[in-house]
């Protein structure tokens, strides 16, 4: 690992212009995202930052680090594989909410399950933007302006944060793109933070949920202190309003990582074969 | 609040900055979207900021500014004054809506310069609030009389006659 | 039938051990100097099914089984009609039933055997701790002319964990049906034979794919598990551990290909091991690889298609989506081991091709090799290991998918300063970012196309040997089966060439047309219903006029006779 660098946030932008719309969230989670990465210290070559398919997912193309653009709902693996295969890296993913809990659903439990040590960082707008703006897996069963569901899905949505703890993730936090800032500082203690740390990010769609634009009004920072233990946390998320901010669990799993060591040569194996 | 002036101008580098950064961010936006007359006034508002970042940069040249990380900024709501928050852009927005965004980011911007000047103790920080209010003053005028001469949006002003595309 | 060899098949059900003596029946004439094949067929059951271990034991190295069984010896008949037809038997074979048992059942008696019976029960009875499979084995080996010692001495190295008791038990058990084997009749015996001192291995085709990932350079494998492919995962595990790599389990086939992609980029020679439904479900990411010039590996051990198929039987039928499954145009590499042994090298070649070309190599092996075990000449060392071309240096302007002569671009490692980049499946420059501009498209399809077909894969495309006006095109384990066929129908005057492929994508059709001068007729001889190969052939090579077929699906395998037959049509 190299000394820390000095870099500043404008250093971890590269030169792709965003295409979300004027107005998306997602802008403010690129600027939390180079703001943490700068205060991280790391150098933009140790970093590797991996995502779906989905407007949230475009999120890599527009920093200066290692990226994967990977297929839809399988960043998470992708991840994995990356951090697995090199421990040394810092790794972050990112996506929406229908890329990460819908078609990824499966490997998003797995993953707070396995709990490698990465960062995921969930853009939830409530919507599948890119695809013209049907119900995704936290759209409420009422909201009735997708074509696909004219009449609403009538179908409960998955709160993301109960569903990482339930699965395992070791560090759960919500941000709200309102406050860039202060998903800045939940992305830096998520990445210390050891293991599968989760950020689930309210990031209104002005596009397709105009009305989102009132969320600035029902998020609130969280009053108490991370919870630590599962029990303590399940508990407070019960209750949950879904627009608390802040770092809503802290646990103390040790992150899952294969130790390498060689202990055989090929002859070694050779030898079992031998008739 | 911010009591001492490298404290103080801390905050003032940090909020130019991020303010030139945004206006720069939705200038790239609009150009993005094809607002061409918007994405170059963006680019203006981003130069002027950048001019303004100058400034204060010149006068904290003279002082040792403290590392702030981000969120150690003491801003009323957690984000600078003048970062413009982005749901007010719209990809077909006009001229007028984005002067009348830059109108109140400079509001913002003086009520902050003002409420430091006000509360200061710190005679430097009070002086140096109090300059950078009064010029932040003359934006708000000066953006006032532009809004002016520029059309208010018609009815129908984010009416697009193209189906959204689907990209992926 | 070869004079060379001896076929025995040892079945029974509900745990009898059909299974285990046949692998110390193999064991055993490895010992005593001869080659084997051992390939088996079991029920459904988890527990207790019917099992039957399938031996072919010869004086010459085989990779085929023969056209029947020179005895049968069955403990009991347990649900025996399940594969019956896997059980051909001749006039001159022998089937050993245990009177206890009752009659041979129809669909043995109808193959017109010899039948003798041997009490293996009341035997194994009559002997404390004595089992029957052990006196059914002591009978066979004796039977076929296989030094009892041999079998005694595997038996001794395999349960001397056990405890004097149980090994005397079972030695008693063995010697008993040695002794009672001499008043049954007389089958096929092996010729005299000496170990001749060189080293063997009794490998599978399973382990034999797991141990030339690992020396061609495999450091990261994740893992899903599928019949018939686990066992490859399985052997690769421990492998790994001790060699400096990682196994992970992942939930999925979708997140055990994306975790391989991974891992890959992240620069570790990547793997995964899967069969049909799997190989179904990863093409998707499959193409994310081709498209973001991501280098990987993924043996496929095909099984009985299609859907969930036969998982337990083999077949060849994964070829189609080998080959054509990738939406787009998306080349890649697709090779195919044509034996047992061949395992190790195709799959070590396999690391050293997805490396060098940046691509996906997928390895079609079968159930029919991956699951039964041979005893071979130890293979050599290869000099196959995967390396890509990497940026390294001082990277300025990386472009990384830049275009290039040979159309394989310097691909920059994490933790390579100046060489950040986005890998991507959306359509890109050289720099790698996203377009969908008509020259773009164009010249990146012809980048990741040419740099396959520039490539230059030596000798290894294929394994062509013989001479004649007849041409025998085949691949994976049909190979076998035709290369005996050819032998005997060279000794009734019919010459044939053989042309197994080895590497299926890309295409070689200049070195097929040399292959083929001069070949008037061709047979092409596969185990698909649908002649997916012969349709592949058609499609990409430039064939004689006169063709002729054959092929059937799983579970039957082809046999050395019917090609023989086939060829003397041609008289």
């Amino acid at each position: 690992m190299n000394a820390p660098t000095n870099l500043t946030a404008a250093d971890f932008k590269s030169d792709v212009k965003p295409i979300w719309c004027p107005g998306c969230g997602d802008y403010a989670v690129l600027s939390a995202v180079t703001k943490a990465l700068a205060d991280l210290g790391r150098a933009r070559e140790d970093i590797a930052f991996i995502s779906g398919i989905g407007c949230s997912s475009r999120i890599p193309a527009y920093t200066n680090v290692y990226g994967f653009h990977g297929v839809h709902g399988r960043a998470l693996p992708i991840a994995a594989g990356v951090k697995l295969a090199r421990p040394d890296l810092t790794v972050l993913a990112a996506g929406g909410d229908g890329d990460g809990l819908s078609i990824g659903g499966n490997h998003f439990m797995h993953a707070c399950r396995r709990n490698v040590d990465m960062t995921y960082i969930v853009m939830d707008n409530q919507v599948y933007g890119m695809t013209k703006g049907q119900a995704s897996p936290t759209t409420a069963p009422d909201w009735c302006n997708s074509k696909l569901t004219p009449e609403g899905t009538g179908i409960s949505p998955v709160e993301p944060a109960r569903l990482a703890l339930a699965s395992g993730a070791n560090f759960i936090a919500r941000g709200f793109a309102g406050n860039p800032n202060e998903v800045a500082r939940l992305i830096v203690e998520g990445v210390n933070h050891p293991g599968f740390s989760f950020i689930h990010v309210l990031s209104p769609c002005v596009t397709y949920r105009p009305e989102q634009r009132e969320w600035k009004q029902s998020v609130h920072a969280s009053d108490a202190s991370p919870a630590q233990l599962v029990a303590e946390a399940m508990q407070r998320l019960a209750y949950d309003d879904g627009y608390t901010t802040g770092v809503l669990f802290a646990g103390n799993r040790p992150a899952f990582m294969p130790e390498r060591k060689v202990k055989a040569t090929f002859a070694d194996i050779e030898r079992k074969f031998a008739s | 609040m911010t009591s001492d002036i490298a404290t103080f101008l801390a905050h003032a580098v940090a909020l130019e900055h991020e303010a030139a950064e945004r206006y720069a961010e939705l200038a790239d936006s609009m150009e993005v979207h094809n607002n061409k007359e918007v994405a170059e006034l963006f680019r203006k508002l981003s130069s002027f900021s950048k001019l303004h970042l100058d400034e204060v940069k010149g006068i904290a040249a003279g002082y040792t500014l403290p590392q702030l990380r981000p969120w150690e900024y003491q801003w009323k709501d957690g984000e600078s004054p003048e970062s413009a928050p982005s749901d007010r852009a719209h990809y077909m927005m006009t001229p007028y809506h984005c002067l009348q965004l830059a109108l109140f980011n400079e509001k913002k911007g003086y009520e902050y310069y003002a409420e430091q000047a006000h509360k200061a103790t710190d005679l430097e920080v009070k002086k140096y609030a109090k300059m950078f209010a009064e010029e932040e003053a003359e934006h708000v005028v000066m953006l006032e009389k532009w809004i002016a001469t520029v059309k208010p949006p018609q009815d129908g002003w984010d009416e697009d006659l193209d189906p959204p595309g689907d990209a992926e | 039938m070869a004079a060379y060899s001896v076929s025995v098949a040892l079945t029974g059900s509900g745990g009898a051990g059909a299974m285990t003596a046949g692998q110390i029946l193999l064991d055993a004439a490895a010992k005593a100097g001869f080659y084997g094949l051992m390939t088996r067929s079991m029920g459904p059951q988890i527990r207790g099914g019917e099992a039957a271990a399938l031996l072919r034991i010869s004086t010459k190295p085989i990779s085929s089984l023969d056209d029947y069984y020179d005895v049968l010896v069955a403990f009991d008949w347990g649900n025996i009609n399940r594969f019956a037809a896997e059980l051909p038997l001749s006039k001159s074979s022998v089937v050993i039933g245990d009177p206890e048992q009752g009659e041979i059942p129809e669909p043995i008696a109808v193959y017109g055997a010899q039948a003798a019976a041997l009490p293996m029960k009341e035997i194994a009875g009559a002997i404390p701790g004595g089992r029957a499979n052990m006196v059914g084995l002591g009978a066979a080996a004796t039977l076929i002319g296989l030094p009892i010692e041999s079998v005694i001495h595997v038996l001794t190295a395999q349960l001397g964990r056990k405890g004097e008791e149980v090994l005397a038990a079972s030695t008693a058990a063995l010697r008993a049906g040695a002794e009672a084997a001499t008043s049954l009749p007389s089958v096929a015996k092996l010729p005299e034979h000496k170990h001749d001192g060189s080293d063997r291995w009794n490998i599978s085709g399973n382990e034999a794919a797991g141990y030339g990932a690992l020396k061609g350079g495999i450091k990261f494998v994740a893992a899903y598990p599928i019949t018939p492919a686990t066992e490859v995962l399985e052997w690769l595990a421990p492998a790994l551990e001790k060699t400096g790599g990682a196994l992970v389990q992942a939930e999925d086939e979708l997140a055990s290909i994306n975790m391989v992609i991974g891992g890959s980029f992240a620069g570790l020679p990547s793997l995964t091991a899967t069969s049909g439904p799997g190989l179904a479900l990863m093409t998707e990411s499959l193409g994310l690889a081709v498209a973001s010039e991501t280098p990987l590996v993924l043996v496929d051990v095909m099984r009985g298609g299609p859907s969930t198929g036969i998982p337990t039987k083999s077949e060849q039928s994964d070829l189609n989506i080998a080959v054509y499954g990738l939406h787009g145009d998306a080349p890649h590499v697709v090779v195919a081991p044509t034996s047992i042994v061949d395992c190790l090298f195709t799959t070590q070649w396999a690391v050293y091709l997805a490396e060098a070309l940046q691509t996906p190599a997928l390895v079609l092996s079968d159930q029919a090799m991956g699951q039964s075990r041979n005893i071979v000449a130890k293979p050599p060392e290869y000099p196959y290991v995967g390396k890509r071309l990497v940026a390294e240096g001082a990277l300025e302007a990386y472009k990384r998918y830049s275009l290039t002569n040979s159309g394989i671009s310097p691909m920059a490692i994490p933790g390579t300063p100046g060489g950040q980049y986005v890998a991507d499946g959306l359509e890109h420059n050289e720099r790698g970012t996203p377009s969908s501009q008509a020259s773009d498209h164009q010249s990146q399809m012809d980048k990741r196309a040419d740099k396959l077909t520039n490539f230059d894969y030596g000798d290894h495309w294929a394994e062509v040997e013989g001479e004649g006006d007849i041409a025998i095109l085949t691949w994976g384990a049909i190979t076998g089966p035709v290369r005996e066929a050819m032998e005997r129908a060279a000794e009734q005057g019919v010459k044939a060439k053989l042309v197994s492929l080895r590497l299926i994508l890309p295409a070689s059709p200049d070195k097929m047309a040399a292959a083929l001068k001069g070949v008037k007729k061709v047979l092409v001889a596969e185990q698909t219903h649908g002649q997916q190969f012969t349709k592949f052939l058609r499609a990409h090579y430039d064939l004689p006029s006169e063709i002729a077929v054959v092929n059937r699906p799983g579970p039957l395998p082809i046999r050395p006779a019917e090609i023989v037959n086939r060829l003397l049509a041609w008289k």
